[in-house]
This record gives C-alpha cells, structure tokens and sequence, in this order.
C-alpha cells in the first residue's frame, strides 16, 4: 500500500482487511492519486485515477442534466470481479475511491466497510500544518537537466 | 493543484493542452509519447470518437526524475476542443496547474482560437481561477504550413497574448516547438511551487 499521507493509511488497511478487496484506489476529483494498493506499476494508477476521476465527473453532471442530483456510486459486477466507484468528502475535500473486488469479497461488504473508512478518515485527517516550501530557488537546473534526459535533447 | 507528497517527497502536476478542435493538441501527446523513454512514461490514454476526434480527454502521465530532491510527475491532459463538448472542457480543466493553449494557425481559424481562448478564460473563472494566477504558454502550431494560409506568431500575439505569457510557434505533427512548449510550461508551474507556499499533502476542492 502506498498513500501521500500517513495518516490515511490506517483506515485504508482495516477497509481492505475487513472488505477483502484487492485493488483500491482513493484520488482526488481532480485525478490526483492519495492512496494505492493493489497496483504494480505507478503510471496504471495513474491513468486509473484519470480514468476514475472522469467518470466521475461526468456521471455527476449527467444526474444533473436528468434533473437529479450526482450519483453516489457506480458499481459494475463481473463474472470474475466487481468494481464499485464512489465519491465522498473528507476533510481535506471531495476524494474518489476505486474499488476493486472479487469472489472472495461482496458488493455488500465493500459498501459496508467503505461507510466505515469514509467515516474513519473523517476522524483520523489531522489540523493541516502550516504551508512549507517545496523547491530550492535553484530548481530549475534539475528540472533542465530532468527533461533533457526525457526529450534527449 | 499540485499534490505534494512531502513524506515519499513526490509532487504531481496536472498541465491541460486547451485549443480548438483539430489544433493539434492530442498530436502534442502523440509525439510526447512516441519520443519519452518507456519507462518514464505511461501509457496514453484517449478517449476518442470513431472519427479520432478526442471526446473527453487524451492523457499521458510523465515521470520527470528528481527535481530538488522531489520524484516530479507530471500528468498531460487534453480536452476535446470541439465546442459542443464544454461541459468535459470543465472537467478536464478542473484542477490544472497549468495549461497550453495550442491555436491554430491557419488565417482561417483566427474566429476559433480566439473564442476557444475566452472559452478558457470562462471556464477557469466558473472554478474561481482567474487566468492572469494560472502558468499559461501559448503554442501557434503548424506554423510549417504556406505562409499564404497562416498568421505568424507576432499576428497571433496580437491577437491573443495580452498577458505576455511565452508563446511558441510550433509543428506538432513532426515535433517542432513541442518540447520547447512543455518545458516552459513546466518551468512555469514548477516555479510557481518554489515562490508560492503549495497546498500542503492531500487536498481537492
């Protein structure tokens, strides 16, 4: 499991013990990944986070254009796994989580725990510490020397 | 925004390729693509029409390497430029970081940058962003073509570039300006992290 922030990591581990989910993604709206399990490769999670994050997005406004309010989740069941998409706020704003499931778990379960680590993130998410500065003033000598190894030029 | 991991020290920057239909965003992409390394780069992703016009967005993810200690990331988006598509132009769009504004530089098309640049201007401003706060740089792509057929990029200056921000004139299609265009753009937000105080860990409005 990787997150950006460690205090995301407990409820994120009891929901994938107790759900017995295999994949799970939490990302912003915006398609920027918070947390991870499940997934091999960091460009997948990604792109599955773009993907996620769109559907989303565009979901909402379709219940809006209908008249109704966003959808809360999308489910799609399989023959040999399910994936259960929903959106939720926390603290530090509206997240997206990407579920993954298969024969070992339910959709039942995993709408089950998935209230309780929406609501366990709710009480673990810290008072947000003072802002601090990212880069050196210098940066820019690695960001050249960075994209001249990627472009080879 | 810009997510920063300050733990794994990781940031992750979204920069969205906006334009009209057929400016050359998505060919942007497609040479970015083809000219990264494999393993500093994803797969690209397009959801397309069968017509190949982009009908939500292209994306590719990017891995920079170390900028300043930090494992740079950097997720490219298009929207699909037609004008029938706004409402996906806006979610796309929501949470940029940066953006390139690729116009077309055929005389022909002045009406269409022109209006897919207000079109940015407002779709910003519906998510609270005022475009003079946003790192923008301005692409005139295809700029190889009959001069006869197209404006020169001093034109499209006038035309579009009131704020001074870069502009480039560039050949998308055989890769002319296309990196030069991502690296000022790059420089552009990587140095709005260093002088403004970032949004700290996980955040999303």
């Amino acid at each position: 499991m990787k997150a950006i922030e460690p205090w995301v990591e407990s409820p994120l581990r009891t929901f994938l013990a107790e759900s017995s989910a295999r994949v799970v993604l939490l990302m912003t709206t915006a398609g920027q990944v918070v947390a991870q399990h499940g997934f091999t490769r960091s460009m997948d999670v990604m792109s599955a986070a773009a993907l996620g994050a769109g559907i989303v997005a565009s979901t909402a406004e379709l219940g809006r254009t209908l008249g109704g309010g966003p959808l809360a989740e999308l489910v799609h069941q399989g023959t040999r796994q399910g994936i259960f998409l929903a959106s939720f706020d926390t603290p530090r704003g509206r997240w997206i989580a990407l579920v993954v499931f298969g024969g070992e778990s339910s959709l039942g379960l995993v709408q089950l725990f998935f209230g309780r680590m929406v609501t366990d993130l709710a009480v673990a998410a810290p008072v947000e510490e003072p802002r601090r500065a990212v880069l050196a003033e210098d940066f820019e000598r690695d960001l050249n020397a960075s994209l001249r190894a990627l472009f080879g030029r | 925004m810009s997510l920063v991991n300050f733990t794994a020290r990781e940031i992750t920057c979204k920069l969205v390729y906006y334009g009209p239909g057929r400016s050359g965003k998505t060919t942007n992409l497609q040479y970015i693509h083809g000219r990264v390394p494999e393993q500093r780069r994803g797969r690209m992703i397009s959801l397309a029409t069968q017509a190949d016009r982009t009908l939500f967005f292209d994306f590719l993810p990017l891995e920079l390497g170390q900028i300043s200690g930090f494992t740079t990331r950097f997720q490219l988006y298009t929207v699909p430029g037609q004008v029938y598509y706004n409402a996906t132009r806006r979610l796309v769009l929501q949470g940029a970081d940066g953006v390139v504004f690729v116009a077309d530089s055929q005389a022909r098309r002045f009406e269409d940058n022109v209006e897919s640049f207000q079109n940015l201007q407002e779709n910003l401003l519906d998510q609270g962003v005022d475009i003079r706060t946003l790192p923008v740089v301005l692409q005139y792509n295809k700029q190889d073509l009959p001069p006869e057929l197209i404006l020169t990029p001093a034109e499209l200056d006038d035309a579009l570039n009131f704020r001074g921000v870069p502009s480039l004139g560039a050949d998308a299609l055989h890769g002319s300006g296309v990196f030069e265009t991502l690296k000022q753009l790059s420089a552009l937000v990587l140095q709005r992290l260093a002088m403004a105080p970032p949004e700290e860990g996980v955040h999303s409005s």
